[in-house]
Parts: C-alpha cells; sequence; structure tokens
C-alpha cells in the first residue's frame, strides 16, 4: 500500500472517530420509542403488556413511564411532554384536564375521547402478623380498625387517589351498617387539623384540609398507597386502605368489602354518588378540587399531540383485545369488556372496531 | 510523494484541530461553572406573609446558603439521588417577612401552577426519609431548603431552574412531591 493510500485511511479513520459521538447522539436505537404514561396503580400490569407487545412488534420500544393520575396527564398538558398513551386510575380526569385544554400554537384539545377499559375495588391489606388478622371480616372491620391496639395505614386525600376514595368508603359504611358514628371513630380526632363531613340535598361532603398531618401513632399517613405496604411487611402498620390489585400484586392479604362500599360495582353508582371528597385548596391550576363517589374505573387516551398516533392506536388495541384483557385478569386487574368510550366518532377506525 | 504526504498530515491535522475548536465551544456553553452561569438567571421570588417582598435571584444567592447530601424518589419508586445541594434554608426566607409560628403553614407555588404546602412540623425537618432501596430509616434532623446548586452545577430547566425545593439530609431520601421545581411564589398562611 503506498504512503498516499495509508494517509487517506489515517484521515478518514480519524474523521470516522470524530464523527462517531455525533452519530450516536442522533441515532440511538433503531427501534420506535413509544412512550407511555401510566398511574401508579397500573405499573404492574403495565409491565407485562409491555413485553408481549414487544413481542409481537420487535421494532417497537415501549417506553413506560408512572406518576399519580393527576401527574400523569399534567405531564402532557402542562409540562410539554410527549406521550403516546395515557392511562390513568380515574378516567374523568381525562375529560376534566384535557378536553377544555389546547394544545400550544393550535386550537386543539389535547384529547376528545376517552375509553374506560378496567376496573378495581378498595380494601383492607393486611399481612399474617397483623393483630386480629384472623379475625376481621365484612361485618366488625370498622369495630377492629378503631381498636386502641390497632394502626392503620392510609394514603395522603390529598395526592393519591387511594386515600380519598378510603374516605369514602368509610362515609358510605355509615349507611351500609347503619352506624352513623363510622367516620368519625376512625378519622375524627387523627388530624391536628380536622377532616370534617357536612350534608346537604342527601350528599355528604368530605372536607380534607390543606395540612394533612396525623396527631397520633395509630393513624399513619404516606404519600403513595404503594407505600403502606413496605409498612405492613415491616410490621409497622397492621392493615392499610388499598386498591385490591396493587394489594394482591404485592401478594398481600386482602379483605373484600361489601360492593355497596367498595366503589367496584357499577351496580351502585347511584348510592356511591351520595358522597364526595372536597379539598378545601387547589393544587393544581387544572384540576376541580372536589372528587365525587363513583366506581373506580381506569381510563386511557392518545393525546392530540401524541407522536406516534398509529402505533399508539395498535398498543391501546392490544390492551383491549382479548390477549390485553386476559394480562389484566392475571394481574388482579378486572377487565371492563368491552371497553366503553364516551366518542366512538372520534376514535381511531381499528379501536372503534373492537368495541363492537 | 513527499508532498501529497505532508497535504495529507496538514489536512489531518486541519480536521483534528476543528474538532478540538469544536469540543472547547460545546464545554464552554454547555459545562460552565456554576458562577458564571448564575449570571444571566432573571427570576423573580415573591414572599407573602406579613409583608410582601420580591427578590431577585442574585439577592437569594447573597443569603447564608445551607449544604448537603440527599435525594428523592417518584410516587412508582425511581430514586433520583443523593445529589450534593446547595440553597437557602426556607426559615431563613420567611423570617424576611415575619417569620413562621406554630399555627401557620407554609404554601409553595411554581410557574407551572403546581403548588405545595407544608407544615409547621415539616418546616423543621419532619419528614418520613428512606434508604436508597426504599426502606424507611431515621434521620438525623433535616433542613428544607430553596435549591439553586446540585452536584456543584446551576438546576437545569428539567430538574427545575432556577430554584427547587430539596429536603437536605445525611444521604436520605424523600418523597419527590415535596420537591416542588420552577418555585416563584412562598406564602406563609394559617387557618383562621
Amino acid at each position: 500500500m503506498c504512503m498516499v493510500t495509508k494517509q487517506r485511511i489515517s484521515t478518514a479513520f480519524i474523521i470516522a472517530l470524530l464523527l462517531i459521538p455525533l452519530l450516536n447522539t442522533g441515532c440511538g436505537s433503531s427501534k420506535t420509542p413509544l412512550p407511555v404514561i401510566v398511574a401508579g396503580s397500573f405499573m404492574v400490569p403495565i409491565e407485562d403488556l409491555e413485553t408481549k407487545f414487544e413481542e409481537l412488534h420487535p421494532d417497537i420500544d415501549v417506553q413506560v413511564e408512572g406518576h399519580g393520575s393527576i401527574q400523569v396527564i399534567r405531564q402532557v398538558t402542562e409540562l410539554d411532554k410527549e406521550a403516546d398513551v395515557l392511562i390513568v386510575a380515574d378516567y374523568s380526569l381525562i375529560p376534566m384536564m384535557m378536553y377544555n385544554t389546547t394544545i400550544a400554537s393550535s386550537d386543539e384539545p389535547y384529547a376528545d375521547w376517552y375509553l374506560s377499559f378496567a376496573t378495581n375495588s378498595l380494601g383492607l391489606a393486611y399481612t399474617n402478623t397483623s393483630k386480629y388478622g384472623s379475625e376481621i371480616n365484612q361485618s366488625n372491620w370498622y369495630d377492629i380498625l378503631t381498636r386502641p391496639d390497632v394502626t392503620v395505614g392510609i394514603a395522603d386525600a390529598r395526592l393519591d387517589s387511594c386515600g380519598y376514595r378510603a374516605f369514602m368508603t368509610c362515609q358510605l359504611a355509615e349507611d351500609y351498617y347503619d352506624d352513623a358514628s363510622i367516620f368519625e371513630q376512625l378519622f375524627g380526632n387523627s388530624f391536628t387539623w380536622p377532616v370534617t363531613v357536612s350534608g346537604e340535598d342527601g350528599i355528604q361532603t368530605i372536607h380534607v384540609p390543606e395540612i394533612l398531618e396525623p396527631k397520633n401513632d395509630r393513624l399513619v399517613l404516606r404519600g403513595n398507597s404503594v407505600w403502606l405496604l413496605f409498612l405492613l411487611d415491616a410490621g409497622e402498620i397492621d392493615y392499610a386502605f388499598q386498591y385490591r390489585s396493587v394489594a394482591e400484586q404485592h401478594g398481600h392479604s386482602f379483605l373484600e368489602l361489601p360492593p355497596e362500599i367498595d366503589l367496584s360495582s357499577d351496580d351502585y353508582a347511584t348510592s356511591y354518588g351520595s358522597v364526595m371528597v372536597k379539598m378545601d385548596f387547589q393544587r393544581f391550576g387544572s384540576v376541580q378540587p372536589e372528587f365525587n363517589g363513583e366506581p373506580i374505573i381506569y381510563g386511557l387516551t392518545i393525546p392530540n399531540n401524541a407522536p406516534h398516533p398509529d402505533i399508539a392506536a395498535e398498543f391501546v388495541s392490544f390492551l383491549i383485545s382479548t390477549q390485553g384483557q386476559a394480562i389484566l385478569t392475571d394481574n388482579d386487574q378486572p377487565p371492563i369488556v368491552p371497553a366503553q368510550t364516551d366518542n366512538p366518532e372520534a376514535l381511531p377506525a381499528e379501536i372503534r372496531e373492537l368495541l363492537q | 510523494m513527499r508532498l501529497k504526504f505532508y497535504r495529507h498530515n496538514r489536512f489531518a491535522l486541519f480536521i483534528i484541530a476543528i474538532s478540538l475548536l469544536f469540543i472547547t465551544i460545546t464545554t464552554v456553553a454547555c459545562g460552565n461553572s456554576a458562577g458564571n452561569a448564575y449570571k444571566d438567571i432573571d427570576w423573580q421570588l415573591t414572599l407573602i406573609g406579613d409583608e410582601q417582598i420580591v427578590l431577585d435571584f442574585d439577592e437569594i444567592l447573597a443569603m447564608p446558603a445551607y449544604s448537603g447530601r440527599s435525594g428523592f424518589f417518584t410516587s412508582v419508586g425511581v430514586v433520583n439521588g443523593p445529589f450534593d445541594i446547595k440553597g437557602v434554608p426556607l426559615l431563613d426566607l420567611c423570617d424576611l417577612v415575619g417569620g413562621v409560628n406554630s399555627s401557620e403553614f407554609v404554601r409553595i407555588s411554581a410557574v407551572d401552577n403546581y403548588s405545595m404546602v407544608f407544615s409547621y412540623n415539616q418546616l423543621h425537618g419532619e419528614f418520613i426519609t428512606y434508604n436508597t432501596s426504599l426502606h424507611e430509616v431515621d434521620n438525623d434532623g433535616l433542613v428544607l431548603v430553596l435549591m439553586y446548586e446540585l452536584d456543584g452545577e446551576p438546576l437545569t430547566e428539567d430538574v427545575g431552574s432556577p430554584l427547587r425545593i430539596a429536603i437536605i439530609g445525611d444521604n436520605v431520601l424523600t418523597e419527590g412531591m415535596y420537591w416542588v421545581k420552577w418555585i416563584n411564589k412562598i406564602e406563609i398562611l394559617n387557618f383562621d
């Protein structure tokens, strides 16, 4: 090889070396990313859905990110993050936060449809070391929770839907068990600034103050219901108000409460509506701080500014397909069959076909 | 032959020189020292207590700083940090507008319309703390600060530039919801 050729090769080699970082920055994986933002209580099922979907579509990389449900939507509507699919533990947040909020420099709303696709129920998680665990049942749970030697965990109602739904369940219990003292016994003297209940026109409104701070060790508060499970494992609390799916996904015992109060059934939607939780403050500019008693229904949507709407539609179609529903069932997350929507005309055609 | 060799060597050296220049410019632009980067920050923080005042970023920077190491985790358990953190204690800022007493609390607001409240006990460091395995651990005292520096650098936009709440302890983690980004208002309130 002559010297000139060698030098040309050397020069090309140097240039190639210099270009490698730039090429790496620009290209990365050859797979198409599909950013999916989900509620924290849906993290376990979404991992299985991601695995199966990627097996069927090896050229797609489902990128899951988890937050509380309100934060899931804010990532797109207020923090300008791009996402292909949003999944929340309360479907009503989608119309509340996305239908009237327009995409920057556009008249188009962030979303104009949702699918309700799964349910859940609220009950009590506990372990085999929980005090009175061998005797607790649907008839005596509220009595056991008020015993002085029992410690109870509840998620912060200001931050976690599991927390304000636990308040709803305990208020509904007063009618169901015909005992008007249940809520007061459970929570009446537990907070530095009290959680109060007022009644008007047949609606019992639970008022949550801006500061929610337990004033004794009998009630333990955490910002996220999942952290309560660690306290259960450590024996630091005896019971925790929890979603059934989360308790069972983490291997805890779970006391199912009657469907009249566990917020699981559409059959009792009217009676659930007799309670509501009102935050006496506004934490997010875009969220009305009032939550009506309703069945727990998970919802999803594809934002109108999704970077990959066609692939997103494929993913959603998979999620509500027979195969996707089986994955939900395996993860103790009862699917709604078929999934329901509020605006069929706006749905991508392939999703609409699956609802018929 | 020798002339061509020389020309190619010169070409290679030229490419290397251009590359070094590019790297230098990029480093200066992206990785500047904290001191210089603070120079261009145009930010105002409103404090509301017995009176209302507005502080520029420079005025915050001039206050006595508190440093320590801590981190946070997200609602789904993703651990961030611990980091080396520097900022101004929140109580020092509250003292500028009359201070906080035990019947009051503080609301922190951000430009994205997010807000978080801190009770009197929290203002004095009462938080649940965790290790990096997310097990609850005791702490030796915590200080709530308005952070402006993380790992020796000003905060980036994603991290919460220029001001973010941090809870400083000894390598402990706290829940991420408290670490409010992009702060522009601090209010001292009571329930009356």
